[in-house]
């Protein structure tokens, strides 16, 4: 189960973060979301580490923490899609369409004239996108 | 667990360091940092301490590049119960520091240093070193035990040299000791014990096993005994026996520990190599390390004691170890893996030592969000403990982790001292952004954390008693997130801010500002009376075209120079007080109050006054800040210092400027100022301030008040306005102009009386008389909302746009004496007074109409002829208007009649609430000019009527005789055309403009010597403009008031003899009548008044006063003798020409004689005279009715 998906714009200032868990615990996938950013940050520094995926938008497992895993994506535009779930055996091409899916919405979200770039993003759209590819991210992992 | 672990850790033997006796914390502080350089002592130094007792066991000390390895543990720490498991655990050594000058008794530093050792029992070494001894305790030192060293005191680097010594000493005596120990533990056997081993077990165990087991034990300490002693092949040697035994006998945890301790010993062999076999190796035996410590774990005794924190502490020893070696990725599951174990960590202290690890290792990895994020775990656990250090703990590790959430102090910012610099530069291309501002707003939009952080500061500084730190996170909190925090939230940080406060002293600086918002809102320049203008010393009017010269502000014509160049100067001037606008919000939800509030400025030259301002909740206050510049040079404000919440701060204009940026991009939460209403930022531009050396100021009022001046409409009156220089420096130059609307109503301006005031000392003062005459009125002037308009764009110009201005520009002396002679180029500049003319014009007199009447009484025919308007002036006794006998009256000479006498009639109201009198004057002097130059001293003749009292609410009627202004001849020149042969036909649309011309020019001539002069009261007096209204009146019969007709008629008697006259003295008193029944002879006198001899036939018409002929018909009343009729005359041009007849009354009564002509031949002038353009029709020219009074024969 997706636990908390966020969007994090290039300058690493959160522009959307929804959790999807019953309990009060946004704080802590805050602090996650949050401490991702440091992975992120070295896969890019250091791309010579992260193997062969040097043009590959997804960058796969960020860190593992207690209860969660942590997936990273990277737009052209630096803009970091972040994926926590619960889950704990994912398979990546699961995760990869995920994050496709999440991408095709987002770049939706900014494409809307009235949105204002570097802005959080309230469209009400693009919430109900994300809550559907989230809730058929835990179907088509559980089928 | 403890702190700063690594695989070398085996290796380094614990020294602990004690004071002894009281040594001032300062001191000790230095002793403990000069202890701490000899961490490592080289093997080959201590060779000359060394002496071999016996076979040294450590076989293979590698004597020329082996090292022992001190680790000191400063004010020492109690004995550990897993000392015999790790012997590095053990403290091996005790250094006893003691200052000498505050502990003069070396005999009880010798007791209490004793004393201090013995809870050290694992002890070997135990050393008392003094310092600073003074002479009596150097010789008095000498005797005493071997422990006690006395260091003599000297410079720094003898002293190091001298400690250095004994540590070495030290480390050959520690190796000595180890030397008997491992000899005798390889002899006796030591029994030894973890807190891990069950009470149970030894009974339970197979003997065999046990002893065993005791040996690999045995084996294992030896070994780390010679890891110590820098031996790791020996150390290696006894490690790899101790493996075989701990397999054999499945004591996983000794087995772990003998591992441990031969990695330790291969990295010490190894030491410098980098080599990604050795690397492996490490890893792979510190995996198995790790995998053995989790089996010893046995459930029985997990309540009580875990091998967990060995298990953590070897993850952590070679994640430091990998960490160092760039494995970020095993570095970061090791350490994930550690963060896992700790849940299960029985000692809460064990845990916070775990987590500090964690926080260093990824902060050393380059993860500071990790790394803050277990600080902040740590700091969770610090709190836990609720005392006053471990609060302090608390804050000072989440300082740590405040830059990686993006909300340190200020004071923290490293580079703090050169931000000044920064924020200067920044001001100086305002609208640039530094990368680093822009990074920290967008970084803020973590707010949910960052309010987490910052209050988790505030309590820890609560809890940890430092006010200024509490101070500092509750002003970060409330100005940053404001929007997030509830009114109650809000408030809440007010009351801490003010605690703090309470337990700070006064005037406490905090780098972080707290509320209000402070905001440049304008640099107002200076008022009018104070304008500067730059000076332009090559030109005579210096001042010209510094200001500007029009309402526009661009002006197509100042082509090149840059429009902001000339906006961003601004110029102050030594002592004298400015003003700067600035605007505070308080966007929060109580009652702020400033306590004091000035621009702060760091270039030393201006004196800032403080002000204290309250807010409302939610409002925001634009302020006035005021100052004065000291001494010359340039003044940069970045901000302003501010005294609120009991703390002094500084709030930087960038800092709010950067904010507003961020809130206008959707960056920040919210725009402060404009959640309180206040509008959209305005860009201000901040000038470059330089102040310039005093100028002279001029101060200036109006003697009398400086209210508006009430003029009624025409008024003239002097006004006095006084100049004063309330400088310190003189007045060398000074010019006047005017300016505004109505400028025509400024009749004098004393140049002169300023110019030779000149030079205005400071404090003196000039009184300059200035006449004003007021405008007209109008009932609703459009120029005064114009002019407001205009005034609040200009920002400079007159309140009321109707009143002219008086433009004072002056200045100082050229060059100041002060001054080196160098800076010629730079002239002090100017200064502009402007000095409105507070006119107000009220509504005087009113105009109602004005009409031309004529009165016509006919004359009488006496002796003499009635003598002509134009010579009446000269002083004959029957003049109308001489001054002899104008006393208030018109008079009118019977003899001569009103015939074509023309009087303007000026109606006038009053409707104002005071009295005025009218005096209409009237100039003559043009006329007699014109007729032939008579006298000089007619030129100022002014024929006055007598004045006319006009009561309020009233109206009244203005006579003023017009016959003055009769031209004595008609001549062509009045009509132009004339002049030009035959030009009735061809040109006559040309010469009947230039007539119309000619016409409107006299006029004009004639009416502008009629003068209305008003008076009321005693100081207002004025004059009615009234030139239209008499121009239309007499538009249209002007020609009848200026020109003479062409021929005048007049009669008189003619008395025969002068016996005659002499014999009827009686006569005279009724001159001019004529007895009837006598035959009176009588003369007409027609004079031409042409400059053309006209022929004409001259006629006589006599009529009674039925106006019957008298001459014809068969009622025929008088007889006559001579011609009266179609009588041909010719009169010369200019002259007269008589025609005598006699008349014969045969009934006393009235009778009234006429004469007339027809003139024959006429000219263009007469016919123009006559108004008709038919060359046929006859002109016929009458002249006025003479009345003649026939007396009967009594």
């Amino acid at each position: 189960m997706i636990a908390c998906v966020a969007v994090i714009g290039h300058q690493n200032n959160p522009l959307y973060i929804q959790s999807f868990t019953e309990a009060d615990d946004a704080l802590k996938l805050h602090h996650i979301v949050h401490c991702s950013l440091d992975v992120v940050e070295e896969r890019v520094n250091n791309p010579k580490k992260s193997g062969p995926t040097l043009n590959e938008t997804f960058l796969g497992l960020l860190y593992p923490t207690e209860n969660y895993k942590v997936y990273g994506y990277l737009t052209n535009t630096k803009v970091k899609f972040i994926l926590v779930t619960t889950d704990l055996d994912v398979r990546d091409a699961d995760v990869r369409n995920f994050f496709r899916r999440f991408h095709a919405a987002y770049v939706d979200a900014v494409s809307n004239p009235f949105h204002v770039p570097g802005k959080k993003i309230t469209s009400k759209t693009f919430a109900e996108r994300v809550s559907n590819i989230v809730k058929s991210f835990g179907l088509s992992s559980a089928g | 667990m403890e702190p700063d672990v690594s695989i070398e850790t085996s290796c380094m033997i614990r020294i602990a360091i004690l004071p002894v006796g009281p040594v001032p914390p300062r001191i000790l502080c230095d002793y403990y940092s000069m202890f701490l350089r000899h961490h490592t002592i080289s093997l080959s130094a201590i060779s000359s301490f060394y002496t071999e007792h016996q076979k040294s066991p450590f076989a293979n000390q590698p004597w020329d590049n082996g090292s022992l390895r001190f680790k000191f543990i400063l004010g020492g720490s109690p004995p550990s119960p897993w000392e015999d498991f790790q012997s590095n655990r053990k403290i091996l050594s005790v250094i006893g520091v003691c200052h000498c000058p505050s502990s003069p008794d070396l005999n009880s530093i010798v007791d209490q240093f004793s004393v201090a050792c013995k809870s050290y029992a694992s002890a070997l070494v135990t050393r008392c070193f003094a310092f600073c001894p003074c002479d009596s305790q150097l010789e008095d030192g000498g005797k005493k035990g071997e422990n006690l060293r006395l260091f003599p005191p000297a410079d720094r680097q003898t002293l190091e040299i001298h400690l250095q010594t004994m540590m070495q000493e030290i480390a050959a005596s520690l190796l000595m000791e180890f030397e008997k120990w491992v000899l005798r533990a390889e002899s006796a056997g030591t029994i030894l014990k973890t807190p891990l081993d069950s009470q149970a077990s030894l009974s339970s165990e197979e003997v065999i096993k046990a002893k065993k087991r005791r040996l690999a034990r045995a084996q294992k300490t030896m070994g780390d005994y010679c890891l110590m002693a820098g031996s790791p092949i020996d150390a290696n040697a006894h490690y790899s026996t101790a493996l075989e035994l701990a397999r054999l006998t499945a004591d996983f945890f000794w087995y772990a520990g003998a591992l441990e301790g031969s990695i330790c010993a291969l990295l010490i062999d190894q030491m410098g190599q980098k080599d990604a076999v050795f690397e492996d190796e490490v890893r792979y035996r510190y995996i198995s390390v790790i995998s053995h410590y989790k089996k010893s774990f046995t459930p029985d005794n997990a309540q009580r004691v875990s091998p967990l924190s060995f298990e953590l502490e070897a993850t952590l020893k070679l994640a430091r170890f990998l960490c160092r070696r760039g494995f970020t990725k095993d570095v970061v599951e090791l350490l994930t893996s550690a963060a896992d174990g700790a849940k299960s960590l029985i000692d809460a202290s064990d845990r916070l030592i775990l987590y500090v690890e964690i926080a260093r290792l990824f902060g050393s990895l380059g993860y500071q969000r990790k790394a803050a994020f277990f600080s902040r775990q740590v700091v969770q656990l610090y709190m836990q403990q609720e005392n006053r250090f471990a609060a302090m703990s608390a804050m000072q590790v989440l300082a740590m982790t405040t830059k990686a959430y993006r909300v340190q102090s200020r004071a923290s910012f490293s580079n703090y001292p050169h931000s000044s610099k920064e924020i200067e530069s920044s001001h100086a291309d305002s609208g640039k952004m530094h990368h680093q501002s822009v990074v920290s707003l967008f970084e803020s939009q973590w707010s949910t954390l960052q309010m987490v952080v910052l209050r988790e500061i505030l309590l820890a500084a609560v809890r940890a008693g430092d006010p200024l730190a509490a101070w500092s996170a509750a002003a970060r909190l409330l100005r940053s997130y404001y929007p997030l925090i509830t009114p109650a939230g809000q408030n809440g940080l007010a009351s801490a801010l003010t605690k703090s406060a309470q337990r700070l002293p006064s005037g406490t600086r905090c780098a972080d500002p707290a509320l209000p918002f402070v905001r440049l809102y304008s640099f107002p320049p200076y008022p009018c009376q104070m304008d500067i203008v730059k000076r332009n010393p090559a030109r005579e009017d210096w001042w010209a075209g510094s200001a500007p010269s029009g309402p526009f502000i661009y002006t197509p014509f100042s082509k090149g120079e840059p429009n902001d160049s000339s906006k961003q100067e601004l110029i102050w001037i030594v002592g004298e007080p400015v003003q700067v606008l600035v605007e505070l919000a308080n966007p929060c939800g109580f009652d702020l109050r400033v306590d004091s509030i000035y621009l702060s400025v760091h270039s030393g030259n201006f004196d800032a006054f403080p002000v204290s301002v309250d807010l409302l909740p939610n409002s925001s206050k634009v302020i006035t800040l005021s100052g004065i510049p000291t001494s010359v040079g340039s003044v940069t404000i970045p901000g302003c210092t501010v005294h609120c919440f009991g703390v002094i701060s500084e709030h930087l204009f960038g800092d709010v400027d950067n904010l507003l940026l961020g809130a206008a991009q959707g960056l920040v939460l919210s725009d402060p100022f404009r959640c309180c209403g206040s509008p959209r930022p305005r860009n201000v531009l901040v000038p470059n301030i330089s102040v310039v050396p005093p100028i002279p100021l001029l101060v200036s009022h109006v003697v009398g008040g400086d209210g508006s001046i009430v003029l009624y409409e025409g008024e003239i009156r002097d006004v006095w306005i006084s100049l004063a220089n309330a400088g310190i420096v003189p007045v060398e130059q000074a010019h006047i102009s005017l300016s505004g609307k109505n400028q025509d109503s400024v009749v004098s301006i004393p140049y002169e009386t300023l110019k030779s005031a000149l030079p205005l000392k400071p404090g003196a003062e000039v009184i300059l008389p200035v006449t004003l005459k007021a405008w007209q009125h109008g009932p609703v002037d459009p120029d005064i909302t114009g002019g407001k308009l205009a005034s609040g764009s200009m920002g400079r110009q007159l309140k009321d746009g109707s009143s002219p201005t008086l433009l004072i520009h002056y200045a100082g002396p050229l060059t100041d004496s002060g001054d080196p002679p160098t800076k010629e180029s730079v002239f002090p500049p100017g200064r502009r007074l402007v000095v409105p003319l507070h006119i107000c014009v009220l509504q005087g007199l009113s105009f109602v109409k004005a009409c031309l009447l004529s009165m016509e009484i006919p004359a009488h025919v006496g002796l003499n002829l009635p003598e002509p308007v134009h010579v009446e002036t000269n002083g004959s006794k029957e003049a109308v208007g001489s001054k002899s006998k104008m006393d208030g009256l018109l008079k009118i000479d019977p003899f001569r009649g009103s015939w074509g006498l023309r009087f303007l009639e000026l109606e006038l109201s009053n409707p104002t609430d005071v009295v005025f009198e009218i005096s209409v004057s009237v100039q003559l002097d043009s006329c007699e000019d014109k007729l032939d130059n008579l006298s000089a001293v007619q030129d100022a003749t002014e024929y006055c009527c007598p004045k006319t009292r006009i009561d309020r609410d009233h109206s009244a009627r203005v006579l003023i005789p017009l016959e003055h202004f009769k031209l004595p001849i008609l001549d062509g020149s009045f009509f132009m055309k004339d002049f030009q042969p035959d030009g009735v036909g061809r040109n006559s649309s040309f010469s009947e403009k230039n007539a119309k011309a000619e016409l409107n020019a006299s006029i004009k001539n004639l009416i502008s010597r009629i003068k209305v002069r008003w008076q009321s009261g005693r100081n207002s007096s004025g004059e009615l403009n009234m030139k239209d209204a008499i121009q239309a009146a007499l538009q249209t019969s002007v020609v009848d008031v200026l020109l003479p007709d062409p021929l005048t008629f007049s009669f008189r008697l003619v008395r025969n003899s002068v016996p005659q006259e002499s014999d009827m003295p009686d006569d005279s008193g009724h001159e001019g009548s004529v007895m009837a029944y006598d035959m009176t002879p009588m003369e007409v006198i027609v004079r031409n008044n042409t400059k053309e001899i006209i022929r004409m036939s001259l006629s006589i018409a006599c009529r009674d006063v039925a106006g019957e002929n008298c001459f014809e018909g068969t009622k025929a009343t008088v007889l006559w003798a001579g011609v009266l009729n179609g009588i041909a005359m010719e009169v010369p041009p200019l002259q007269e020409s008589k025609h005598s007849f006699s008349l014969h009354f045969l009934v006393p009564g009235e009778y009234t004689l006429v004469a007339a002509a027809v003139i024959e031949e006429a000219n263009d002038v007469l016919r123009t005279r006559a108004k008709t353009d038919s060359v046929d029709e006859p002109i016929f020219c009458r002249g006025p009715p003479f009345h003649i009074r026939v007396i009967g024969t009594a």
